[in-house]
């Protein structure tokens, strides 16, 4: 069954693959399956892992001590109304409430996760303190960050003393970015290695190996 | 600058086969090639270090098999520590498209070297739960209230380490593997109005935003990518000679053999990069000359 | 019935908004802001669940147009159901535990559940293999794309390069094991390349959190797909 399963793996990722010749039947079909099995793998996902331990075994256990969990059931359900031409409007209700709640969430996470400690450990001391290494360190990141805050404050125009502080928050950027491409590289080729390495280890492999133990 | 002029115009194709060729035969072939560690992942290792059999790491599986070959090495690399250690786990999943799946056949994985460690003692599986924020602050409050069940379907107040564990205060350390925005949340939310110490392992794409969090303290480590995975995986073979046998075995993809396969890639790509760049820079001089 | 359609839904997200803000900022001893908190938390929790499947509906219902009317590439959209009814039932069997299908995940003996079977050997290795066709065209934009037409692009191309050899053997093998090129790698990322993540982070946050708190007083709408009308 092992084996079974590695040969449809194998074959799945060969029919993507041959997207790069060119567009062929095999990769619309592996296409199309990719789309429904990762759909199918969400509802599975939730059903098993969500709503039956915290909505469906409470209610069945022990409805009189959760009985309240019919809010968030009904609230949830009543998303799917859009989906009824005439009573559509009614997904706002349900809409209103969980995106509400996630913009509150937001907001604080925002403001207290990333603006004040980002600015806090930006506010660094410039002295010899930190020896003449740590004073440059500071300074560029002093630097980077006041010149990249200053390109993106668009309502003001960029030029004079502010054109030249965004020209080196460009130049910041471009570095950040370099950055990421460098890394983004690093990423995709990885995923790479990986299958290859399945089609090869796994499947080419392992099949010798089935084979042989068979013969 | 004929022959150039060509190359520029190369069916991509071609440039496709190169780049599948020069991944495959490193596979195919491993070379060896000497891995580095850097400080950041240096820093998650040295932290679980110092732990002991009575602490308790939680191990977040934030990313699917879109990304499996980056984090999955991470992720076997910091439970092989953690098992070898005695340190207690508890794993859980907030990311929706396979992260559940990807700790399970991580720890099916691990577990084959480590016989001895035991379900609900050694490590407890709490499985995915959706919500994100919502189940992450609700964690804080009480981690029974939102998972009523184990990954296994049983009550967490019959699993044993679990009953000394409810809320962040009781963990020392948690290590999220992300693919994508969950591994900031850890940082920016939990380590922020929790107080837990945080490190996260990502992927190549997003490595460098986490610096930032990185040198601003509310990360203790990080692991970027392939190279951070193989890092952390140097640091425990070196440490723990007996988890050795496990990445030598055949066939097991590891991020030590993948970098052999990243060396070769990153170098071909900077040479296309450099030719690019040289028939770019021909082709201007040619017609600066021309205009003359 | 303007109430119900456009009024309700905004006092709502303002509610919704507004109590994890004040739990925030609120002492624990207020107890029924806490209360509020809690059991708003546990609910998203479930309302989550169902808002993640949202999208199944507008899937299902679009392909099973495109098959009843026998459009160009139909076959196509009956392969897509194919393999959502399949996980999907393997799944909801799962989940209700009945028969052979006895959860999603690996079975106690160490085998595998039909829906951990798919999970396994096709939804993994098509998610896989799908991103990492990435590979290949990020390669071939690389040669056809990536010049250094002025200041601004060589930056990019130097930094990209140093991060590309720093943070492979080569980097260390072309300069005789010395490790000048893995150590400039690491002060760039730690320095110059966090100065200019902080700078963004800073910016995008502020620009979340001005946009988070127009939902919550109610000038941001589209989100409820409000018409102009209304």
């Amino acid at each position: 069954m092992n084996l079974l399963g590695i040969w449809i793996a194998s074959f799945l990722t060969l029919c993507i693959f041959s997207f790069l010749y060119k567009d062929n039947p095999f990769f619309r079909f592996a296409e199309s399956l990719f789309a429904g099995v990762s759909l199918g793998y969400y509802i599975g996902q939730e059903a098993d892992q969500t709503i039956r331990p915290n909505l469906i075994e409470p209610l069945r256990t022990n409805f009189a001590g959760n009985w309240d969990l019919l809010i968030p059931a009904l609230i949830g359900v009543n998303l799917y109304t859009r989906y009824i031409p005439k009573a559509n409007w009614w997904a706002r209700w349900s809409l209103a409430i969980y995106v509400g709640y996630y913009v509150g969430v937001n907001m604080v996470q925002k403001l207290h996760g990333e603006v004040l400690p980002q600015m806090q450990s930006t506010v660094v001391p410039l002295s010899l303190s930190a020896g003449p290494m740590g004073l440059l360190n500071n300074l560029i990141l002093i630097a980077g960050v006041l010149s990249v805050l200053i390109y993106f404050f668009f309502s003001l125009e960029h030029k004079g003393a502010v054109g030249l502080t965004s020209r080196v928050g460009i130049w910041f950027l471009m570095l950040g970015f370099g950055a990421a491409f460098g890394y983004t590289v690093m990423g995709r080729v990885s995923l790479l290695i990986g299958r290859l390495n399945y089609l090869i280890t796994q499947w080419a492999m392992g099949t010798v190996d089935a084979l042989g133990r068979l013969l | 600058m004929e022959w150039l002029n060509r190359l520029m115009a190369l069916d991509r194709r071609w440039i496709f086969l190169l780049v599948a060729i020069g991944t495959a035969l490193p596979i195919i072939f491993p070379i060896g090639f000497k891995v580095s560690v850097t400080p950041p992942a240096k820093a998650l290792f040295d932290r679980i270090e110092q732990m002991g059999p009575d602490d308790v790491v939680l191990l977040s599986f934030d990313y699917g098999p879109s990304t499996a070959p980056e984090n999955d090495p991470m992720a076997d690399a910091v439970l092989r520590h953690c098992f070898s250690k005695r340190v207690k786990v508890v794993l859980l999943s907030l990311f929706p498209i396979g992260g559940v799946t990807m700790a399970d056949q991580s720890l099916a994985r691990v577990l084959r070297d480590f016989p001895d460690i035991r379900r609900g003692i050694d490590y407890a599986h709490l499985g995915y739960k959706s919500g994100s924020q919502a189940t992450m602050k609700q964690m804080g409050e009480d981690i029974h209230r939102v998972f009523p069940t184990d990954r296994y379907g049983m009550a967490l107040s019959e699993v044993p380490l679990l009953q000394r564990v409810r809320t962040y205060d009781d963990m020392k350390l948690v290590v999220s593997f992300a693919t994508g925005i969950i591994g900031e949340w850890w940082a920016n939310l939990i380590n922020a109005q929790f107080h837990i110490p945080v490190a996260v392992g990502c992927t190549a794409v997003s490595a460098p935003k986490y610096y930032a969090y990185l040198q601003s303290g509310q990360m203790v480590g990080l692991l970027g990518g392939l190279k951070g995975a193989s890092e952390y995986e140097r640091l425990v073979i070196d440490r723990y000679p007996i988890v050795e046998a496990a990445y030598t075995r055949a066939g097991l993809y590891t991020a030590i053999k993948g970098m052999d396969a990243q060396t070769i890639i990153h170098t071909l790509i900077l040479l296309f990069i450099i030719m690019a760049n040289v028939a770019f820079f021909a082709g201007r001089g040619r017609a600066a000359q021309a205009k003359r | 019935m303007r109430f119900l359609r456009l009024q309700l839904p905004l006092l709502l997200t303002a509610l919704a908004g507004l109590i994890p803000i004040s739990a925030f900022f609120i002492s624990e001893n207020a107890t029924r802001v806490v209360w509020m908190k809690d059991r708003l938390e546990k609910y998203m929790i479930i309302i989550a669940s169902f808002a993640i499947l949202l999208g199944v509906v507008n899937v299902v219902q679009s392909n099973i147009r495109k098959i009843e009317r026998r459009q160009k590439g139909w076959p196509y959209g009956a392969f897509l159901l194919a393999g959502l009814l399949g996980m999907a039932f393997c799944g909801i069997m799962g989940a209700a535990r009945i028969g052979p299908f006895q959860g999603i995940g690996y079975t106690p003996d160490g085998g595998r559940t039909p829906f951990q079977y798919g999970a396994e050997f096709m939804f993994s290795p098509l998610q896989a293999t799908m991103f990492s066709l990435l590979a290949f065209f990020m390669a071939s934009a690389a040669f056809r794309a990536f010049r250094a037409r002025n200041v601004e692009a060589t930056i990019l191309l130097v930094a990209a390069g140093l991060v590309m050899l720093g943070r492979i053997p080569f980097g260390e093998m072309i300069l005789g094991g010395h490790p000048f090129l893995a150590r400039l790698t690491d002060w760039m990322m730690d320095w110059p390349n966090a100065a200019a993540q902080r700078g963004i982070m800073i910016g995008a946050a502020l620009g979340a959190a001005s946009l988070s708190l127009r939902v919550i007083v109610g000038i941001e709408r589209s989100f409820l797909g409000v018409e102009k009308s209304e």
